[in-house]
């Protein structure tokens, strides 16, 4: 930093030029001296931007940079910088003595909003002001493709029906065997009742003949298809 | 704050079509290149003391700075400069240092090896560095700590520099006010000499030399050489010693007779005749340690072979002599030198083999013969550094950093070709997707049986399908192998065959034309391998190119420049030329009655012409209104297709497209009012449909732009010395539509029969689109803009941006930049169930959108997009500096199996089916019988 310091020291030589330096300091983010040599600050205002690169000592030199309010940048692979607004101005060291100098002040800003909505003040100063920036995160490229999870596979609807499924054809049968006469009877006379129990004629056509509104609307008829009056939706399983 | 949270949102709100991170680095490739590397400034060198390996330095002809791991040639650190820089790029090291210094145009930087950070920075105050050299010694003592630099700095203020190592702070400078060109520094362990060119009035130039002192920078002596005689150009100047044991200064005459010899220094000069008659070019090559025997070694190229002859200095006579000569041997090639301790070595590297001498007696010492590669097929070395690997005082291994004429940067270890970098493509200026002929032929067969009556068309149909049977055998041997490269996942290898039975259409070629005037073929499926090169100038002797451009027919480019009249067809599978009778001429097809329009920019004016006739005559003109200039424009691609001619609103109701043809968007400045105009012409008629102008505008900065379907957009920078509001870079993006009104077709709606040129009786009355646009703000500048491409339109497109600050390319959804977004409100449901959603001023570059994702892609001039075999995939390449290429599905990829469907499962999923039904057969059967017998 001191040597970067010292190269500006010499290389300022107009009189209306500033020079500062952009620092970023070890953050739990980021350790800065990771940061891609690629990364570059530039300071634009109009025309072609100045361009800094990425110093060993973490910071971005400017130099010679004449009065004016500039939009300072941080471009960088893997990490995010907010944009940062730097107004140069030359103002009179004390007043009435007419010497001049370089005041620089940096202040957050944003994107999308007017240019004097001005965020915190990052720091001020006289030629050779050393200024703070910090990463806001890093940039995620890639997004992460779903792998197989049994889980997911077991909640999928198609999964869960058909194990229902597999419930009902395995284990009915051997619930029918174990219940006690009584229950049995009484539940097969229910299983007679419902709409789709077997009777007779070809279960298909008795599907296809099956009037959803009327056993919906709770009608009852006694015509060929015995109907109950409230069936339970789980009796129209046939075990 | 407020920036992150609308990050945020806008992260939610946004289905991001992101890369998945196990596509990455296969679907995409990225070719980061550096230039033809210099020969002057190309090293081995240790990054830092302690090190064990070495790095290959480089600085390229378009000065970036590169460093080459040389074991796998793959870049460890790039600096590529502004491209506002100018002047010709230097490096040099000194030796044990941990720093390179570079010097381009009036900067002076050192970088730190390693990784290429910046360890200071200076600038020569306008001036343009000549010349750069480390001061490896003083007063005879090796510096340990950072060695200075001595810069030489012309064009403006004239004269050395001496920089300090470690600050880069000007320790003295010596001005030179003598008027003469400055042409080189050099360094002995006492003196720095300041060689400048003094120019006679007869023309020729005499060579003067300035001795410094390096403590102080005073002049200590100063002596003039005679050379007027021989010294015409800077050409003629063999070697100016840099940083030798033995700092000299030799040169030759105009046809290569003579040898002329000084040792810098004194002012005898010695003189020796070139032993072959035809000489077409010397090279000097001398150890550039301080510290080694001062032999050094002269090439003599001729049209055939190639010889050499060594010289040795002796220090203490000051006197130069021949040692030995090495005899001419047939064949192209280069020599180089290396050292080992105080020992030089010269490698004499040949397209057959790699011979090393020593510099003291002409023994070879080690000899392996080159094996060749298809990619330096026909190449021969240019120039090269080497690395020698000295055991017990043999030398045991070599390793050679060699540029071939044709453009490839190889290393060649013991004869073996370790890497090779296609360093020729960095300076591509053209490039198209070529289509090959294999397609075509079918297309244009069915084409015939369309034509045909039924039976005939039936008969070549059946011969068709017999011609095909031939291929039948080859297909059903590939069967097995095609099944097992599906499941396990093969490394893509590709052939011109294997392009052309390309299922999906990933692999498609790009035919890629450089300013040096090569034309090269990349195959964009398989990772950007280069299928075929093949240098313009074989076709074109006498041509010196400027910058080539390529246009893609049906099996063949075209390529054309202002070097030569006419043009040159080259064979897109092979990079053959073509005779112009074996092109079929396909003149561009216009029915009856109608006459086909083209346009160009004439003087500044936008002229369309009816092309038919021989000599054009202008049937429009768009001359811009007083002051405004035109910069650019853009048509609407030729192939561009639409899937559906208007927007589903979501209450059914459709807000019709305006779909035309013949669109232009015309981007113009006013200088002096800094405002920037888009017009939209209508090319058939060359009417203004629709105009924008911007106020504020920085002009210096690109204004790119794009046009697709029934959408543009462009991209401006705002001017922060005006009073406006907000600072930064606007995209603004415009839809047409034939109405504001859903389910209308406006003027051109109710006639069966309609005219855009003409739409209602009144003259001079244009269909005016209904245009909606919306800007928005984004955070960086965009240097470049294009459009997907899909092979039906079906899929939704995708705004692909170049952004020079971050060397990125970014692939905007198009539902972000909906110009029918509901501003200050939320979307009402049937706009949600459109997709909008409520307009941000701000659109933030996820990096998720980030095509290039954690690549540089450095450099780019153009982004360029073909349609695949998939309707889902649009391929992309981008050309410049560096190549990238990609594919991209905006839509996501929803007609081919992604990387996340594991084969392998599906395989045993079925395995254990079978298994389930076979141990649940028996079950069945038994209950089946069981039933059976109750009954």
């Amino acid at each position: 930093m001191r040597t970067s310091l010292a190269t500006l020291a010499c290389l300022a030589s107009a009189v209306s030029a500033a020079r500062f330096t952009l620092h970023i300091p070890n953050t739990p983010i980021v350790n800065p001296s990771t940061l891609p040599s690629t990364t570059y600050a530039t300071l634009h205002s109009s025309g072609a931007p100045i361009e800094a690169y990425l110093t060993r000592a973490n910071s971005f030199n400017f130099a010679n940079v004449s009065a004016g309010s500039y939009l300072l940048m941080v471009h960088c692979r893997d990490y995010a910088f907010h944009p940062l607004r730097l107004d140069v101005s030359v103002e009179e060291a004390v007043e009435g003595s007419g010497e001049k100098r370089e005041l620089v002040k940096a202040w957050q800003t944003f994107i999308g909003n007017e240019w004097d909505n001005k965020g915190e003040l990052i720091g001020e100063g006289g030629n050779g002001v050393v200024l703070e920036t910090r990463p806001l995160g890093q940039k995620y490229y890639f997004q992460e493709r779903q792998g197989f999870s049994p889980l997911s596979f077991l909640k999928s609807p198609m999964i869960l029906m058909a194990l229902f499924s597999m419930v009902m054809i395995f284990g009915m049968p051997y619930l029918m065997e174990n219940m006690d006469p009584e229950t049995r009877a009484e539940f097969e006379e229910m299983q007679k009742k419902s709409p789709l129990a077997p009777s007779g004629e070809n279960p298909a056509q008795k599907l296809q003949n099956f009037d959803l509104a009327g056993w919906m609307a709770g009608k009852t008829d006694s015509g060929s298809n015995s109907r109950g009056a409230s069936p339970a939706p789980g009796s129209k399983k046939r075990g | 704050m407020r920036l992150n949270a609308a990050v945020a949102l806008a992260a939610c709100l946004v289905p991001a079509a992101a890369i998945f991170e196990d596509d990455a680095y296969h679907i995409d490739f990225h070719h980061a290149l550096l230039g033809l590397p210099k020969h002057d400034a190309t090293f081995f060198q240790k990054p830092y003391p302690a090190s064990k390996a070495s790095l290959l330095f480089t600085i390229s002809e378009n000065s970036t700075i590169g460093v080459v791991n040389p074991r796998d040639g793959a870049l460890v650190w790039r600096q590529a400069p502004s491209p506002y820089a100018s002047g010709n790029g230097l490096l040099r090291s000194g030796e044990d240092q941990d720093t390179v210094i570079s010097a381009i145009g009036d900067r002076i930087t050192a970088w730190s090896s390693s990784d290429g950070r910046v360890v200071w920075e200076a600038t020569a105050d306008g001036a343009i560095v000549q010349d750069l050299e480390i001061l490896e010694q003083e007063d005879g003592i090796t510096n340990v700590d950072a060695k200075d630099a001595i810069v030489l700095v012309g064009d403006g203020s004239q004269g050395v520099r001496r920089l300090d190592g470690k600050t880069g702070r000007v320790k003295w400078s010596y001005q030179d006010a003598s008027g003469d060109v400055p042409f080189q520094v050099s360094s002995s362990p006492t003196t720095i000499y300041y060689i400048s060119l003094h120019n006679t009035l007869l023309g020729g130039s005499k060579l003067k030399v300035t001795s410094l002192s390096p403590i102080t920078g005073k002049k200590i002596d100063q002596y003039t050489l005679n050379s007027d005689s021989e010294i015409q150009d800077h050409e003629h100047i063999l070697f100016a010693g840099a940083n030798t044991a033995a700092p000299l200064l030799a040169w030759t005459d105009k046809a290569n007779k003579v040898l002329k010899f000084n040792i810098i220094g004194t002012k005898a000069i010695s003189t020796f005749n070139v032993p072959q008659s035809v000489v077409e070019k010397i090279v000097l090559h001398a150890p550039g340690r301080v510290n080694s025997l001062p032999h050094f070694l002269v090439e003599y190229r001729t049209a055939t072979g190639l010889s050499a002859e060594v010289y040795h200095v002796d220090l203490k006579k000051n006197t130069i002599s021949k040692a030995y000569s090495l005899p001419e041997t047939t064949g192209k090639g280069t020599f180089t030198v290396s050292t080992s301790d105080a020992n030089v070595y010269f490698t004499k590297i040949t397209t057959e083999e790699t011979t090393i001498v020593s510099s003291v007696s002409h023994g070879i010492l080690g000899r392996w013969n080159v094996k060749g590669s298809p990619n330096l097929a026909g190449a021969y070395p240019v120039h090269g550094v080497s690395e020698v690997v000295v055991k017990t005082g043999k030398p045991s291994a070599v390793r050679s950093a060699v540029l071939f004429s044709n453009g490839q940067w190889a290393l060649i270890r013991n004869g073996e070709l370790a890497w090779t970098r296609p360093e020729f493509l960095a300076g591509a200026v053209s490039a198209a997707w070529a289509e090959l002929p294999e397609e075509e032929t079918l297309a244009h067969e069915l084409e015939v049986e369309g034509h045909q009556n039924v039976v005939s068309a039936y008969f070549h149909r059946v011969q068709r399908h017999i011609r095909d049977l031939e291929h039948f055998p080859a297909w059903i041997q590939n069967i097995p192998k095609r099944v097992l490269g599906n499941l396990v996942s093969k490394p893509e290898e590709s052939t011109i065959d294997e392009i052309q039975h390309d299922t999906f259409g990933f692999h498609k070629l790009v035919i890629v034309a450089t300013q040096g005037g090569q034309l090269a073929a990349l195959d964009v499926g398989s990772r950007g391998k280069v299928v075929w090169s093949i240098d313009l100038h074989q076709f074109a002797p006498e041509a010196v190119f400027q910058s080539p451009s390529v246009k893609a027919f049906r099996g063949y480019v075209e390529i054309k420049d202002s070097a030569f009249k006419g043009s040159l067809y080259v064979n897109s599978t092979t990079g053959g030329l073509l005779a112009s009778k074996d092109i079929p001429v396909q003149p561009p097809v216009a029915s009856e009655g109608q006459s086909l329009i083209s346009f160009d920019l004439v003087d500044g004016i936008l002229t369309g012409f009816l092309g038919a006739q021989s000599i054009p005559e202008a049937v429009w003109t768009f001359d811009p209104p007083a002051g405004e200039r035109i910069i650019g424009y853009t048509a609407r691609p030729v192939k561009d297709p639409v899937a559906s001619i208007g927007t589903v609103l979501g209450d059914r109701r459709v807000l019709y497209k305006y779909l035309n043809p013949n669109l232009v968007l015309v981007t113009t400045v006013f200088d002096a009012a800094r405002t920037a105009s888009i017009y939209l012409l209508d090319s058939a008629s060359g009417q203004i449909l629709h105009t924008f102008s911007h106020n504020d505008v920085d002009i210096s900065r690109p204004i790119p732009s794009t046009i697709s379907e029934n959408w543009f957009s462009y991209s401006l920078t705002i001017d922060s010395t005006s009073a406006a509001t907000s600072r930064g870079y606007h995209l603004v993006v415009a839809e047409l539509f034939e109405s504001a009104i859903p389910d209308d077709r406006g003027p051109l709606g109710a006639a069966s029969n309609a005219s855009t040129l003409q739409p209602s009786a009144a003259f001079g009355d244009a269909a005016k689109p209904h245009v909606i646009s919306q800007s928005y703000h984004i955070p960086q500048e965009i240097s470049h803009m294009t459009v997907t491409q899909t092979r039906q339109g079906i899929t939704s497109r995708e705004l692909i941006v170049t952004l020079a600050a971050t060397n990125s390319i970014v692939g905007v959804p198009r539902n972000v930049i909906d110009p029918r977004r509901p501003i200050g409100r939320d979307p009402t449901p049937s706009e949600a169930a459109e997709g909008l959603t409520r307009y941000m001023p701000i659109i933030p570059f996820d990096p998720k959108w980030h095509l290039s994702h954690r690549y540089d892609v450095v450099g780019v001039k153009e982004v360029i997009t073909s349609e695949s075999g998939l309707e889902s995939t649009s391929l992309v390449f981008a050309y410049g500096l560096d190549m990238f290429g990609t594919r991209v599905a905006p839509s996501f990829a929803f007609d081919v199996l992604g990387k996340g469907f594991n084969k392998v499962q599906m395989l045993l999923t079925v395995v254990a089916l079978f298994v389930g039904v076979l141990f649940v057969a028996p079950l069945v059967k038994r209950k089946q019988i069981n039933t059976l017998w109750t009954i």
